[in-house]
């Protein structure tokens, strides 16, 4: 195996990651600009981004998060409340929901952390926060938003300005193209965000951190403060991402914040093989295509026979290669001499 | 009355409590260690030698007594924060970062004092090869890795951090009688080159006797003899703790 200079590493990875824009980029016309179909390619992006996300705290922290849908969901409900409570446009309300995800993931992680909440107990903890969120959303909709909305779901349409600016308030109806083109970038953004990450010294401590613990504070790592770090990373771009969705899917209800969406998130994660970002985008775009198209092609015929499908998928990969298919992508790449190290 | 130490004294340790429920595995132990020497820790098994050293890096706090470390109190304060003072360790179970290369686990250690990666590597470079890491072995994974490479690795680890006072804890322990003489030379560049004091918890006899200059053992808690390894080891009470009493 040849050792490759860190500047080619870096190339490399800049060349990936414009391979992946480029092909992305030409999912849409590839597709006809099909209304229906770049709405699900739209969705599949946004699924990728959480696990890309997710890779952070799961993969390279190797904390067992399944509360994805909470820091999601809270992006899109505090872009959602600013809009139509306080006719705040979309883009500062999504940096707003930035905001308060990040200062949700301190409020939750500090204590979490600072009790030596892990593995297992964490898993728990964090699917168990999902919850909780539902029946907060579910209070404040139905005893706050019922009265003055008439409704316990919010339909934004009904809140953008006739004649407003389409693009100052992320209002594109039935054009599904430009909020996939959003997606794509938030995506690259998180992949090349996750890449400088692994270089850095936060990736080499939160490595550490999730190979063993004793052996990180013992070397000098504060490892509830490396924790809460990767923990708000991830929050940020989970909130960023709920509010550019939520403009996209129109509709805001309790039920968004959903246990299972946080299963799959994990799993699409681990399926991916636990710290590859590669792997992670892959498993993303993968499953929940093949999810997708399951449901559709047989979801009709027995419904729930696609979820049934889809799990057996999940255990032949568990099986087969249970580095996931990161272990895949390395040997791709030890083919073609892209060995990395360092 | 512990902050107040001679000038060649690294470490201090004062009148030590650790107890565990009702056993009380450290008991009003006190040692001093002097800057450059390598000092042996030895007892039998259960003597409380990895509790005092949970102790004096943290990862216990003890009931009562003590720590004072280059005329500081550091009794109680968090590992991360001690390893920040100078004090090092080594584990008795390897600990190694299996799913990373052991040029990545270094790095990790540098990296507490030198925050560029890049740097960070070059430097753990240097270090696998102090400890005398074959080349070929720094892109390997932890999983992939032998006993005696996994200590040298934990060894450069500790070394990363840049310590004054560095403990290791049972090193020795499953090794072979040549690669135990490996790490004894190793051991012996830490103390002469790097000038880093040592202090060495040891089962095998012969490692520590040859290594230490001075040794003192502990026995269910507490210090029953100190001195040089030759004075040691003929000392009755020393004898009996190891052997047990001769039958009357």
């Amino acid at each position: 195996m040849v050792v490759v200079s860190k500047a080619k590493i870096i190339g490399s990875q800049m060349f990936g990651l414009a391979l992946l824009a480029i092909v992305l980029g030409l999912i849409p016309p590839a597709l006809g600009f099909n209304i229906y179909y770049v709405l699900l390619a739209a969705i599949s992006l946004s699924v990728t981004i959480m696990v890309a996300a997710w890779n952070i705290i799961g993969g390279y922290a190797g904390q067992l998060d399944l509360a994805a849908p909470v820091y999601f969901v809270v992006g899109s409900f505090v872009t959602t409340h600013l809009l139509v409570f306080y006719h705040v446009i979309p883009w500062v309300g999504i940096a707003a929901g930035a905001l308060v995800t990040v200062v949700l993931a301190i409020i939750l992680g500090y204590p979490t952390f600072r009790f030596g909440i892990k593995e297992v107990w964490y898993a728990l903890l964090t699917a168990a926060l999902v919850v909780i969120m539902q029946r907060i959303a579910w209070f404040i909709m139905t005893s706050y938003y019922y009265p003055i909305l008439g409704s316990n779901e919010v339909y934004i349409s009904q809140y953008i300005p006739k004649d407003a600016n389409p693009w100052l308030y992320l209002y594109f109806p039935m054009n599904y193209t430009i909020y996939y083109y959003i997606f794509l970038a938030l995506l690259v953004f998180t992949v090349w965000l996750n890449l400088r990450i692994k270089r850095s010294k936060l990736g080499y401590y939160l490595a550490a951190i999730r190979e063993d613990e004793l052996a990180a504070e013992a070397l000098g790592i504060d490892v509830r403060r490396y924790k809460l770090y990767a923990l708000m990373i991830y929050a940020a771009i989970l909130g960023v991402a709920g509010g550019f969705h939520i403009m996209m899917i129109g509709i805001l209800a309790y039920k968004n914040f959903d246990p299972w969406l946080g299963i799959v998130i994990a799993v699409m994660g681990i399926v991916g093989g636990l710290g590859s970002i590669e792997g992670a985008v892959m498993s993303g775009l993968m499953l929940r295509t093949i999810e997708e198209w399951l449901r559709s092609s047989f979801g009709a015929i027995i419904p729930g026979i696609h979820y049934l499908i889809y799990g057996v998928i999940i255990i032949i990969v568990a099986v087969l290669k249970p580095e996931g298919l990161a272990a895949v992508i390395n040997y791709v790449k030890e083919k073609l001499g892209l060995v990395q190290y360092g | 009355m512990g902050d107040t130490m001679r000038g060649d004294m690294i470490l201090k340790v004062d009148n030590v409590v650790k107890r565990f429920g009702g056993l009380v595995a450290v008991n009003k132990f006190s040692m001093e260690v002097r800057k450059g020497e390598i000092v042996g820790l030895i007892g039998p098994n259960g003597a409380g030698k990895t509790t005092l050293f949970n102790c004096i890096t943290g990862v216990y706090k003890p009931e009562e007594g003590e720590i004072v470390f280059m005329n500081e109190k550091i009794t109680g304060l968090p590992p991360h924060v001690i390893i920040r003072k100078g004090i090092a360790r080594t584990w008795q179970k390897v600990r190694p970062f299996k799913k990373m290369t052991a040029l990545e686990a270094v790095t990790v250690g540098v990296l507490l004092r030198r925050s560029n990666v890049s740097k960070a590597i070059k430097r753990a470079e240097k270090l696998l090869e102090f400890v005398g890491l074959p080349r070929e072995k720094f892109h390997k994974l932890g999983t992939e890795l032998t006993l005696i490479e996994h200590k040298l690795i934990d060894l450069a680890r500790a070394l990363g951090t840049e310590p004054k006072l560095l403990l290791l804890d049972e090193v020795a322990a499953g090794l072979r009688p040549h690669e135990m003489d490996r790490l004894a030379n190793v051991l012996l560049k830490v103390k002469n080159e790097l000038g880093i004091t040592l202090i060495v918890v040891e089962h095998v006899m012969r490692f520590v006797m040859g290594l230490s200059e001075r040794v003192v053992v502990m026995h269910e808690g507490r210090k029953i003899a100190e001195g040089s390894p030759e004075e040691v080891a003929s000392n009755p009470m020393v004898i009996e703790a190891y052997l047990g009493t001769k039958p009357m």
